[in-house]
């Protein structure tokens, strides 16, 4: 791959002149593309669109629904296709529970409004419970074989036919990491596993922070690795059109007066996400 | 540096330059600093040619000094000013952004920078009419977002479509191919044959930090070597090719325990820094 930034100035050291320079320039990349475009995962080269043609692309993609009507508004129809959300919030109010919900309404049929995609999960405390899952599956079947019978459409019919627990069930990619070098090496393969696997619509890492929160005392390494982590995650949303969901912890920020609760693994890392929502208790409201 | 290469003016013939290049002299550098009696003997060829030839090359290739007055005229014809469309921001601006210039919007984390950037290729692409180049690396622009700001300056739909058009977007999310995006952008503007009118005015580039700060630090090298082609590249953009530079970095205050911030490692060393203050 031919990454090269060579300025026009060093045409000269070869004696040729400017336009020559441009020239070779031209070829040298009309060579590299056509090498990248022999292999079976190539890198696209980079790519201009006018804000129109983003805007609609972005028309065509659509969202991920969470099942919830308040969470679907203010995220503005569902979570979306190729952005990062992190989910925060403190112990017990529901991250490992909607990131389930998100695995399995990705995979809603298109005639219910979803996304027909596949799923990865990326389990990094062992929080992943098949049982719970299959509840949530079973609860989303009964909800389109409903929908399915009240409208009698052909092909709605069809689809919740074809959506059963099981279908769900061998749709979800697993992947379990037990400590950050393997959620990186994942991070790293991930991109070979989606462009195997073209129909994944969604990726949710639960959670990215307890691996870099624990035997990591360097913090400016975990810093730059959450960076690098974080910018290719965003590139492989853009890439191969996925939306990833993160879950954080939450950590206590000692002010002079009071102590507030704040999202984990720091200032930097709160560049990362596009979306942050940020779940809390009110009384017994979540 | 400049190699001697037959036709670089009129008198250098390959011939003379293959027996230059036999005595070692191969640059303009050297053909200036050797000594024009003693080459002419070892390379048989007149005196007189080499140095006419010497003459000829250092009228074209020498700069010349220039008075502040001349460099005053150029750069009051060559200097546009884009308004943000924002009056308090013009204000501290001075009146807006300056084609030519790097300008640096910095802040923490949710305090507006690309709420800023998004408004500001807006509203160049919708009051000024002028094409505007928004290189993403955050994943944080939608076009949704960007039409629901063109809808407040403009009701038409071909209005809004237009500029949408006129607002290029290009989205890197690692440093070599942000600095492809530049050199691209760079090689279009020389192969243009039209004039200035269709040509891009700004570049916005938000961010610059999410880039650069998973190679900053700690024992790597070449973060910073990186980091400085970026900003090289950047203000020679800005520069020759009179468009306004735009890049939005994070602030990140640090404990003086942790090392490598980014706070302390500014990427361009020559730019107006403002930092956002509460609107």
């Amino acid at each position: 791959m031919v990454y090269t930034c060579i300025p026009l100035l060093h045409c000269l050291e070869l004696g040729i002149s400017k336009e020559e320079a441009l020239e070779v320039l031209q070829i040298v990349r009309r060579e590299a593309s056509g090498e990248e475009s022999q292999r079976s995962v190539g890198l696209p080269s980079v790519r201009k669109y006018t804000a129109l043609e983003l805007l609609e692309q972005e028309h065509a993609q659509g969202s991920i629904i969470t099942f919830c009507s308040a969470l679907d508004e203010i995220l503005g129809g569902g979570v979306p296709i190729g952005k990062i959300v992190e989910i925060c919030g403190a112990p017990g109010v529901g991250k490992t529970q909607l990131s389930i919900q998100l695995v399995v309404d990705t995979q809603i049929p298109e005639c219910f409004g979803g996304l027909d995609g596949e799923s990865v999960y990326i389990d990094t405390e062992g929080s992943f419970i098949v049982d719970r899952v299959m509840d949530v599956a079973h609860a989303a079947v009964q909800h389109c074989h409903l929908i399915a019978e009240a409208g009698q459409d052909e092909v709605q019919l069809e689809a919740a036919q074809a959506f059963s627990v099981s279908s769900i069930l061998s749709r979800i990619y697993y992947f379990r990491c037990h400590d950050y070098v393997e959620l990186l090496a994942q991070s790293h393969l991930l991109a070979d596993f989606l462009a195997e696997h073209p129909k994944v619509r969604i990726v949710v890492i639960d959670s990215i922070a307890f691996p870099f929160r624990h035997n990591l005392e360097d913090l400016s390494l975990r810093t730059r690795l959450l960076n690098g982590l974080a910018q290719q995650l965003i590139g492989m949303a853009n890439d191969h059109g996925v939306a990833v969901v993160l879950t954080n912890q939450m950590t206590t920020r000692f002010g002079p007066v009071q102590s507030t609760l704040v999202p984990a693994l720091g200032e930097s890392w709160g560049h990362a996400a596009t979306i942050r929502l940020i779940l809390r208790w009110e009384g017994k409201l979540r | 540096m400049v190699f001697l290469r037959e036709g670089i003016c009129p008198g250098a013939t390959a011939q003379l330059i293959q027996s230059l290049k036999e005595q070692n002299v191969v640059t303009l550098v050297h053909l200036v600093s050797a000594d024009i009696e003693d080459l002419a003997q070892k390379c048989s060829i007149s005196y007189k040619m080499l140095v006419a030839v010497r003459r000829v090359l250092l009228a074209q290739f020498s700069p010349f000094p220039s008075n502040g007055a001349v460099l005053y005229e150029e750069l009051l014809g060559s200097t546009a000013i884009l308004s943000t469309g924002n009056q308090k921001l013009d204000s501290l601006l001075d009146s807006g952004l300056y084609t030519g210039e790097l300008t640096e919007f910095v802040g923490a984390s949710g305090c507006g920078k690309t709420q800023v950037c998004l408004s500001l290729a807006v509203n160049i692409s919708c009051e000024l009419k002028q094409k505007v180049l928004y290189i993403d690396s955050t994943g944080g622009l939608t076009a949704s977002r960007l039409l629901q700001l063109i809808q407040n300056q403009v009701d038409s739909i071909e209005g809004q479509s237009e500029a949408l058009q006129r607002i290029e977007v290009v989205s890197v999310f690692e440093v070599y191919r942000l600095l492809d995006a530049l050199q691209d952008l760079r090689m279009s503007f020389i192969r243009q044959v039209t004039g200035a009118r269709n040509s891009i005015k700004a570049v916005v580039i938000d961010s610059v930090s999410a880039v650069l700060s998973s190679i900053l630090g700690g024992h790597q090298l070449e973060g910073m070597s990186l980091m400085m082609q970026l900003a090289r590249e950047l203000k020679t953009m800005a520069r020759e090719l009179g468009v306004a530079v735009v890049p939005t970095r994070v602030s990140a205050e640090f404990d003086i325990t942790s090392c490598g911030t980014l706070s302390n490692q500014t990427a361009s060393s020559q730019h107006s820094t403002r930092e956002r203050s509460d609107t």
